[in-house]
């Protein structure tokens, strides 16, 4: 059975993005490590499919606005890809979060988007749906649905999986809500703040950086199992 | 609640923040506010009904300030409205604002909180055919025409979509976010007649704001997508060629006019590459 793991700066990012635009639909690309082994223009893309570990290290906050219509989504994700390679990462998965408090599921939307990025992943995607009805008690567990894509020949179908596992498990969830109480939400940036001033960079470094700070407060700190 | 900010002088929802100020300024300042403390309140009220249910007690004690200061008031009953909505008590809340319509049909604010109604209830049907309603006596509401179109480009009914934003482009014919609009649902739209439209517009976008960077990168994908589509002309193909290459060049230079950090603008290089050959 496949399963998510996110990394604290992937968590922190995905819940600012969130938090900062309650009023509004927003989504956001994953990223992994990039595989070694696989070379560019590796024929046998063979998806390995069905018992893996997604490992979620980084999120790049897309859009607050204009989420569905197509040019700058193309746009964004070139440079995000572009981004990634430089970095030795590569996408793979979408975040989505719906308008409405009681809308949870995977709209046209959603899946239109997530169906693209899982067709260009080599191996494993995910899309990470926000449930906002949880988003109340991000104390004690993740606001999230994961799901993974089932491919037949001319359609992908998402399948929801276990939820996803935060990395630090419950010291790591006390992140949630020390972002809402310094409201470090307010710094995020995503790709329609980038386009509204290139300035700002969808890095977003000044949250990695408070959740290093944060990663090094923790006590005891030791990995999450395998 | 909205409040400008500086920078980008955008406007912002800052609950949290109108809820502290307003709370400060009528704590301490009422007397220096005069008779503008109404107006505060009133802003105060609609800011903390986005933080409820911690701060219901400061929606209760604006409404109940201006309730006495203005007996039989519609804003003040918009207030009660809104709190009845956010108690989810849907039909208490539709039957105030039936009521303030029936009373006083030019005051717009009760059609909106109709629409919104509908919107929160999933029945987006209902919220679109109640703008249609609205629009008809208000047409020059202009964010109500977007609103509408965002409606319309939820359900992809994109041909209705362009043409609540028409409708904005003749009574704005110069800002360049409405032709930019425009011509991102043509582009989502797809085919060769939408794709050149599209192009169009989003050259007229840059033309009326050369910081319109989406507007460049529109340019850059409409032109460079037109160029390799089999079935044009030889001379077609050119120039949408030409125009790719000058809209790359456009994205670059106001990349480096803005003094961003070299490795994005190297990055930056690089995906322009990759989106002209796409």
């Amino acid at each position: 059975m496949s399963e998510v793991q996110l990394s604290l700066r992937s968590y922190a990012k995905i819940l600012s993005h969130v938090v900062q635009y309650p009023y509004t639909a927003v989504n956001g690309v994953l990223l992994t490590p990039a595989s070694p082994e696989r070379k560019e223009g590796d024929g046998n893309l063979r998806r390995k499919e069905g018992n893996e570990r997604v490992e979620v290290v980084d999120a790049v906050p897309l859009f607050h606005y204009n989420i569905s219509l197509s040019p700058m989504l193309t746009v964004a994700l070139t440079q995000i890809e572009e981004y990634a390679i430089n970095r030795g990462l590569r996408i793979c998965g979408y975040y989505h979060a719906n308008e409405f408090h009681s809308d949870n599921d995977i709209g046209f939307v959603a899946a239109r988007i997530a169906d693209r990025i899982a067709e260009n992943c080599e191996e494993g995607a995910c899309l990470l749906l926000v449930n906002n009805e949880k988003l109340d008690h991000i104390a004690t567990e993740l606001p999230f649905k994961v799901f993974f894509p089932v491919r037949s020949t001319d359609r992908i179908d998402w399948k929801e999986g276990e939820e996803p596992i935060l990395q630090y498990g419950e010291r790591g969830l006390t992140l949630g809500p020390e972002i809402m109480k310094t409201q470090l939400y307010q710094s995020v940036v995503d790709m329609d703040s980038h386009y509204d001033d290139v300035r700002c960079h969808w890095d977003n470094a000044a949250l990695n950086e408070v959740v290093t700070l944060f990663t090094e407060s923790i006590p005891d700190l030791e990995e999450v199992e395998e | 609640a909205v409040v400008s900010t500086q920078s980008t002088g955008e406007h912002v929802r800052c609950s949290d923040k109108i809820v502290e100020l307003g709370e400060y300024a009528l704590a301490h300042y009422s007397s220096n506010l005069g008779n503008e403390k109404w107006a505060v309140y009133e802003q105060l009220c609609v800011a903390a009904l986005d933080l409820c249910p911690v701060k219901m007690k400061v929606v209760n004690r604006c409404i109940q300030k201006l309730a006495e200061q203005f007996p039989s008031s519609l804003r003040v009953s918009m207030l009660e409205g809104l709190k009845s909505e956010y108690l989810k008590k849907w039909d208490e809340a539709l039957e105030m604002y039936n009521g303030m319509i029936e009373y006083e049909p030019t005051f717009p604010a009760p059609y909106k909180r109709k629409v919104a109604i509908y919107k929160a209830q999933g029945k987006v049907s209902d919220a679109v055919s109640e703008l249609n309603r609205y629009l008809t006596t208000f047409s020059c509401d202009h964010e109500s025409w977007l609103e509408l179109a965002d409606l319309y480009i939820g359900q992809q009914s994109y041909k209705q979509a362009l043409f609540c934003v028409e409708e904005l482009l003749l009574q704005h014919p110069h800002n360049h976010l409405f032709h930019q609009r425009y011509a991102d649902i043509l582009h989502t739209l797809g085919g060769k007649e939408n794709l050149e439209a599209s192009c169009k517009y989003y050259c007229r976008a840059a033309e009326l704001n050369s910081s319109n960077v989406r507007a460049l990168y529109g340019v850059l994908m409409s032109s460079s997508t037109l160029a390799s589509i089999g079935k044009i002309s030889a001379k077609a193909k050119s120039d949408n060629l030409t125009l790719a290459a000058w809209a790359c060049d456009m994205i670059e230079e106001f990349y480096k006019s803005q003094r961003v950090g070299k490795s994005v603008i190297l990055e930056t290089a690089s995906v322009l590459d990759k989106l002209s050959l796409k």
